[in-house]
C-alpha cells in the first residue's frame, strides 16, 4: 500500500502506539533544505491509505513521535528549533503547544515509554533536551557539544536517555545521577571503537563517522543499535560500554538513515539508507554460531534477510507496527512516498521466523 | 538562523563522508586555537657549538624577547608563557624571572612542564588548554634546553619499590639501553638504522643548503668563549652545527657500537640523536582574538595526546601515539602530509615508519634528531615549528608531530598550516 505526500520529502514514519491503522509522517519540502514542513495523520483501511489531518509548518519538519500519554497528540520537530505538539483532537490547523529553545535544526523526539509524561529531543545545536509536555520550559539540557541526529529515553527505564551525534558516540545518561560536570553522562561509547592501546587484543580499526539512528531493543533492554555515515550497523550492550560493539551488520552502500528494531523477534531489525532501500537484518544474537567472515575482532557480522527496493530516493524512516500479523512495517523516503508492506514479503525462507496467526 | 546551504552540506557530508574527516579538519572556526608566530633557535653541538655558553636562562630571555619584537604582539596581551625544559635546575624560578627579563609584563605569567622530550609539545597543549577553557586568551609556549650547562645525569635514586618492581625499576635503564631493547625485540638490523640516519643527514643537509631551514631559524647574538684563547666574544649564531655533510649508510657503518654492554648493539654515535642546544616558540590564541588584534594566522593546534608503554622499549611511544591522535581528529594517515617523529635513536625511528606503514618521504622531510641534534625540552616545540615551515614550503596543509618519551610514554599532535 502506498501514500503519496505530494510536494513533500518524507523525513519520518511513525506508526500509533494505538491503533494498528494510524500512521503520521513528517515531511519537508524541497527536501527539507528550504521552505515549509507538513505532518500527515495517515488512516489505513481495506481501500489504501487515506490522510485524516495534515497541518502546515512554516519551515521543515525532520522527526515526530506519537505521545504515549495520549492517542491523539504528536510532537513534531522542526528545523527552525521548535517543538510543536499537535492534538487530532482540537479544532483547527494550529499547534496546541509549542516550544522554542534550541538553536538550531531539530533531529529527533522521542517519548518516554515508561512514566508517559516526558519526551526528550535532539538537535544540530549540539544538546539534548528532556521536556514535559505540561511545561513551557525543558527541565533539563544535556550537552553533546556535536550535532546530534538522534536521542531516545530507555524503553524499560524512565530515567535513561541515549543519544548519538556527529563526534561518532553514543552516549548514555542517567538523570539519577546527580548533575555534577559530567551532566549525567554514564557512558560515551566511541561506535568507531576505542583506540588501540599497548598490548590490548588486535582489533579492525574504524574511522570515526557521524551517527545518524539509533534505537534500543525491545526485548534485550541493555542492547542498543547504531548507524550512520559509515554505511554500517553495530550494536552495542551498555553494560559492557567498552566492549566495542556486539555485532556489525555490513551491506549498505551509502550511510544508514534510520533503523528500528523488530517489536516481535528480538534480534530483527529494519533499516533505511541513502543507498535507496530499506532492508531487514538479524544480528545474529538468536544464532548458535553467529557468522564471522573476518576473525579479527570480537564482534559478531549479522545477517541481511532481504531488502525493499521501491523506493526511488533516500529512505528517511522506518517503523513497525506494533499489532495485528507480524513483519509490517511503513516506511518513507524523499521519493513523496510511504510505503506500507510486509517484510516476509523480501525475507524468503526467513520469512517464517515471524509468527503468522 | 539557518541557511539551506547548511543543510546541504550536512546531506553532502552524509553521502560524501571519504575525506570528511580531513575536510572538518580544515574548516575554520572561530575558537580555533591558533598559531600566529612560531620560530626557533640555531640547534647547535653541546659543549662545542654556539651555544655552549649561554645559560638555560639567557637562552630563554633572548628568544622571547625575538618572539614578543617579531610577532609585533602587544607584551601586555600576554597572560601565561609555558616552559618545556627537563633538565635546569630551579625551573620555576627562571621560567618566571626570564619573562620578565624578556621585557614582558609583571601580569605575565610563567609555568615549567616537564615530560621529558615531549616538554615542547605538553607546553603548547598547557596553554592551548588553557585558551580552550577559556582561562587565558593568549599564552606563549617555549621549549627550550641547555645541554651545555645542564647535563642529563639520568635516573635519581629511586625507592627500592621502584627498583624490585618489575615494570617500575625499567625507568632505571639509560636510554641508550632502551634503543638496543627495541632493535632486539623487534629484529630492526643495523643496516636500517644506519640508512634510516644517513636520510637524515641528506635532507638535513638538502633542507640547509636550499635555505628551507631559514624559514624556521631566528638568529640569536650571545655570547661564546674561545676554548684556546679564554675571549669572550659576541656571536650572532644562526644555522644548525650537527649537520654532518656528505653522510652515508657506508659511513655510518663505520662507527663503533655505542653501547657494546647491551645486546644486539647497533646504536651508534652516528645513528642516534645528538646531545644539543636550541630554544622554540609558538605563540597561540584563539582564531577569534587573532583576527580582533590583527594577528598572522601560521596555522592551527588541532590536539594532542599521550600514552604510556613499557619503559624498556620507550622508543616506540610514536606507534602508539599517532594512531591514537589520528582516530580523536577523525583523520586517517593517508590524510597527513607531513609528520615530524623525533629521531631519538634510528632504531625507533625504524620500527615507527615500517609498524604504521608511514611514506617514507613525508618523515621527517627535513632530518631530525640524529643530523641536527635533540634538546629535550626544545625538541617538541621545534617540530612544530618545522613541520609548519616545512607544509609553507611544500603547500601542503596537514602535520603530525609525534616523539618517544623516556619512562615509557610516546605523545603526537595534529598541526594545520594555513600559510
Amino acid at each position: 500500500m502506498e501514500f503519496r505526500t505530494t510536494g513533500f520529502n518524507g523525513y519520518a514514519v511513525k506508526y500509533s502506539p494505538y491503533f494498528d491503522n494510524r500512521l503520521a509522517v513528517a515531511a519537508s519540502a524541497n527536501y527539507g533544505l528550504v521552505g515549509n514542513g507538513r505532518l500527515f495523520v495517515l488512516g489505513l483501511d481495506a481501500s489504501g491509505i487515506h490522510a485524516e489531518k495534515v497541518y502546515e509548518t512554516s519551515d521543515s519538519v525532520y522527526d515526530l513521535a506519537w505521545a504515549e500519554s495520549s492517542e491523539t497528540q504528536v510532537i513534531l520537530a522542526g528545523g527552525d528549533g521548535s517543538i510543536k505538539l499537535f492534538d487530532i483532537a482540537a479544532p483547527g490547523n494550529n499547534p496546541v503547544a509549542q516550544w522554542q529553545e534550541h538553536n538550531r535544526e531539530v533531529y529527533a523526539v522521542a517519548y518516554n515509554l515508561v512514566t508517559k509524561d516526558s519526551f526528550v529531543s535532539s538537535s544540530w545545536d549540539g544538546t539534548v533536551k528532556v521536556w514535559s509536555p505540561i511545561r513551557s520550559q525543558s527541565m533539563l539540557t544535556l550537552p553533546t557539544h556535536s550535532c546530534t541526529y538522534s536521542a531516545a529515553f530507555a524503553p524499560r527505564s524512565a530515567s535513561i536517555v541515549s543519544c548519538v551525534s556527529s563526534d561518532s558516540h553514543l552516549r548514555i545518561y542517567d538523570l539519577r545521577t546527580p548533575a555534577s560536570a559530567t551532566n549525567h553522562l554514564v557512558h560515551l561509547i566511541p561506535a568507531h571503537g576505542h583506540a588501540p592501546v599497548p598490548g590490548g587484543p588486535q582489533r579492525p580499526s574504524y574511522e570515526p563517522a557521524e551517527i545518524l539512528t539509533h534505537d534500543w531493543n525491545k526485548y534485550r533492554d541493555t542492547v542498543i543499535a547504531t548507524a550512520g555515515v559509515d554505511q554500517l550497523i553495530r550494536t552495542f550492550d551498555i553494560r559492557n560500554p567498552k566492549g566495542g560493539p556486539v555485532a556489525i551488520l555490513r551491506g549498505h552502500n551509502f550511510a544508514v538513515r534510520k533503523i528500528a528494531w523488530s517489536p516481535h523477534l528480538s534480534d530483527v531489525l529494519i533499516s533505511g539508507s541513502y543507498d535507496m532501500t530499506a532492508r531487514v537484518w538479524t544480528d545474529g544474537s538468536t544464532s548458535a554460531t553467529p557468522s564471522r567472515p573476518i576473525t579479527l575482532g570480537p564482534e559478531a557480522w549479522g545477517d541481511e534477510y532481504g531488502r525493499f527496493n521501491a523506493h526511488t530516493e533516500f529512505v528517511t524512516g522506518v517503523d513497525w507496527c506494533l499489532f495485528g500479523t507480524e513483519g509490517w512495517v511503513a516506511t518513507t523516503a524523499w521519493d513523496e512516498r510511504v510505503c506500507v508492506w510486509d517484510v516476509r514479503t523480501v525475507m524468503g525462507q526467513n520469512r517464517t521466523r515471524f509468527h503468522t496467526p | 538562523m539557518t541557511t539551506a546551504g547548511q543543510r546541504l552540506s550536512s546531506v553532502l557530508s552524509h553521502l560524501n563522508p571519504l575525506s570528511s574527516g580531513r575536510s572538518k579538519l580544515l574548516q575554520k572556526n572561530p575558537d580555533d586555537i591558533v598559531i600566529t608566530y612560531a620560530a626557533r633557535t640555531p640547534l647547535t653541538k653541546a659543549k662545542k657549538g654556539g651555544l655552549k655558553d649561554t645559560p638555560i636562562d639567557d637562552l630563554l630571555i633572548a628568544l622571547l624577547t625575538i618572539v614578543r619584537e617579531q610577532s609585533k604582539l602587544d607584551p601586555n596581551l600576554v597572560e601565561d608563557v609555558c616552559l618545556g625544559n627537563v633538565l635546569a635546575p630551579g625551573q620555576g624560578y627562571m621560567a618566571r624571572a626570564s619573562v620578565l627579563a624578556a621585557g614582558y609584563p609583571v601580569t605575565a605569567a610563567a609555568s615549567v612542564a616537564n615530560r621529558f622530550c615531549s616538554s615542547g609539545l605538553l607546553a603548547v597543549q598547557q596553554i592551548a588548554n588553557q585558551i580552550i577553557a577559556g582561562s587565558i586568551e593568549v599564552g606563549i609556549a617555549v621549549g627550550a634546553e641547555s645541554m651545555s650547562t645542564c647535563p642529563d645525569n639520568g635516573a635519581p635514586v629511586l625507592s627500592t619499590k621502584i627498583t624490585t618492581h618489575s615494570i617500575a625499576s625499567q625507568n632505571l635503564q639509560p636510554m641508550g639501553q632502551t634503543s638496543e631493547n627495541v632493535a632486539g625485540d623487534f629484529g630492526i638490523s643495523r643496516e636500517k638504522m644506519d640508512q634510516f640516519a644517513a636520510t637524515s643527514f641528506q635532507r638535513a643537509e638538502k633542507s640547509q643548503k636550499e635555505g628551507w631551514s631559514k624559514d624556521e631559524i631566528v638568529p640569536i647574538t650571545v655570547q661564546v668563549k674561545d676554548p684556546k684563547t679564554g675571549v669572550v666574544e659576541e656571536k650572532v649564531i644562526d644555522r644548525d652545527d650537527g649537520i654532518r655533510y656528505g653522510t652515508t649508510a657506508e659511513s655510518l657503518g663505520k662507527i663503533r657500537a655505542a653501547f657494546p654492554q647491551w645486546s644486539p648493539s647497533q646504536t651508534t654515535g652516528g645513528n642516534a640523536s645528538q646531545i644539543t642546544d636550541g630554544a622554540a616558540a609558538i605563540l597561540l590564541m584563539k582564531r577569534s582574538k587573532a583576527e580582533e588584534i590583527g594577528q598572522p594566522i601560521l596555522g592551527k593546534f588541532c590536539g594532542a595526546t599521550i600514552v604510556g608503554l613499557e619503559p624498556r622499549i620507550m622508543g616506540i611511544g610514536p606507534s602508539y601515539a599517532i594512531p591514537k591522535i589520528l582516530s580523536k581528529t577523525g583523520l586517517t594517515i593517508a590524510d597527513v602530509d607531513v609528520i615530524e617523529i623525533n629521531e631519538a635513536f634510528a632504531s625507533m625511528g625504524v620500527y615507527c615508519v615500517e609498524k604504521l606503514g608511514l611514506d617514507p618521504e613525508k618523515v621527517n622531510p627535513r632530518g631530525g634528531a640524529i643530523a641536527f641534534g635533540h634538546p629535550l625540552g626544545c625538541t617538541g616545540a621545534r617540530q612544530i615549528v618545522t613541520a609548519l615551515s616545512e607544509l609553507r614550503r611544500q603547500d601542503k596543509r596537514i602535520a603530525v608531530t609525534s616523539m618517544c618519551v623516556g619512562t615509557g610514554m610516546g605523545m603526537a599532535g595534529v598541526f594545520v598550516s594555513e600559510h
